[in-house]
């Protein structure tokens, strides 16, 4: 009957209208959140530069500088640190993170350390051995933490444990492009050839330029860390934003879709009333 | 006094980019004064107060953790934590030093968290200090 697919059609509108409300809602939670976390962004950027510039500038200052964070070791275990979200809907961000570190992996010798529950729980199904699962919240995952795994890396490093160490996240490139990549963190890369006029006597280190260095890695590991760790928690938030941002268009656009229906319907009905009427008369 | 350049970055941003005339931190050696036209110079940093002189007026902070260089005359200072000494905040400090302590009491406590709760109980010392004498 007529009557019966308007009411169903009514209900069908009301609940598109409840989930787009939701929808539009997430996605305006996303765009606050965004708005800090690039802003985050923006202000770890020069420390993270200048670091970089700095172990570069010592790295190279010299041609006899050695130190076991620029050497390559023979192939060993290598260690991922994959950072992705805590939460779903944000749609592509966190299989293309973890599609994209799980493929590197694939036939290395790896062990992972997953930060954010997404990824905690995609390695918990994987035969990839877990190092810990304390970082199951990358929300709340601070500077301190950065630095306290950045440490425990570094000497892992020097032990041999590893032989390398790579990072997954997702840049944050734009709003509308977030792109997944990894980075090599240990063994350091030499950007430059050593220049040769410069002597070490040009600068004076505390100690030697070896030992600073020494000092100075774990440091810019955990800078590197955090670094990556605000580009991903941005890119996670414009990953969200633009799903839900869909989302509600889409909703919009079955809603119209229903009303069209609704109306016709309620047409139907009224005009086969008429002429049920004038056929009685 | 001539002035140099001088930009301290941290994680949480720039906190100073301009010109000073003495600056005084603590390395791993021991404590340091950077003066203008400065020999290159890198050294990493140790825990301690900080002190910077602009303009005849001495600002002092809580510096923590990481390196000083001195590259062409500009001084650039990158600590993993920078913080005046008014903007400390003295009750955060008072908590965290007591949480510290708890720990570092507490006979059942693994051997990291020993290490980590002497850190902890040391910076807060050094925010504590530093935020009395300011």
């Amino acid at each position: 009957m007529a009557g019966v697919s308007t009411k169903e059609i009514k209900n069908r509108i009301r609940s598109m209208e409840s989930t787009k409300q939701i929808t539009k809602a997430m996605e305006m939670v996303a765009a606050s959140k965004l708005r800090r976390a690039q802003a985050q962004v923006l202000r770890s950027r020069p420390y993270f530069e200048i670091l970089s510039a700095t172990i570069q500038t010592i790295a190279c200052s010299d041609r006899s500088f050695s130190s076991p964070y620029l050497k390559e070791p023979p192939e060993g275990k290598t260690l991922y640190l994959v950072i992705a979200g805590d939460r779903g809907l944000a749609g592509g961000y966190n299989s293309n993170i973890l599609k994209l570190a799980y493929g590197d992996m694939e036939g290395k010798n790896a062990e992972v350390l997953p930060i954010g529950k997404k990824a905690v729980d995609f390695f918990r199904g994987k035969d990839v051995p877990m190092v810990t699962q304390r970082y199951a919240e990358a929300a709340s995952m601070g500077i301190g933490d950065c630095f306290s795994v950045a440490k425990q890396l570094s000497k892992s490093f020097l032990e041999g444990k590893y032989s390398r160490v790579f990072v997954a996240y997702t840049s944050f490139a734009s709003l509308l492009s977030q792109v997944p990549r990894t980075m090599r963190l240990l063994p350091l890369e030499k950007r430059q050839e050593p220049d040769r006029e410069k002597s070490r006597c040009d600068t004076i280190y505390e100690g030697s330029s070896e030992e600073v260095f020494a000092a100075i890695v774990p440091e810019y590991l955990g800078g590197v860390l955090y670094g990556a760790l605000c580009e991903s928690r941005a890119a996670e938030q414009a990953a969200r934003r633009a799903a839900m941002d869909s989302a509600t268009q889409n909703a919009e656009e079955m809603i119209a879709d229903l009303s069209l229906k609704f109306n016709r319907a309620r047409q139907a009905a009224i005009t086969q009333e008429i002429t049920e009427i004038v056929a009685g008369s | 006094m001539t002035s140099f350049k001088l930009k301290i970055v941290t994680p949480d941003g720039m906190i100073f980019d301009g010109e000073a005339e003495k600056l005084i931190v603590r390395t791993t050696g021991g404590d340091v004064a950077i003066l203008a036209r400065h020999i290159d110079y890198v050294a990493p940093l140790g825990m301690g107060e900080a002190v910077v002189v602009t303009g005849g007026e001495r600002r002092t902070a809580a510096c923590i953790g990481g390196m000083l260089s001195v590259s062409g005359g500009e001084a650039t200072l990158i600590p993993t934590t920078f913080e005046w000494a008014e903007t400390i905040d003295v009750d955060r400090a008072e908590a965290s030093y007591r949480r510290a302590d708890q720990i570092l009491q507490d006979k059942d406590a693994s051997e990291t968290d020993i290490r980590l709760a002497q850190a902890r109980l040391h910076r807060a010392m050094i925010r504590k200090s530093v935020a009395s004498r300011k």
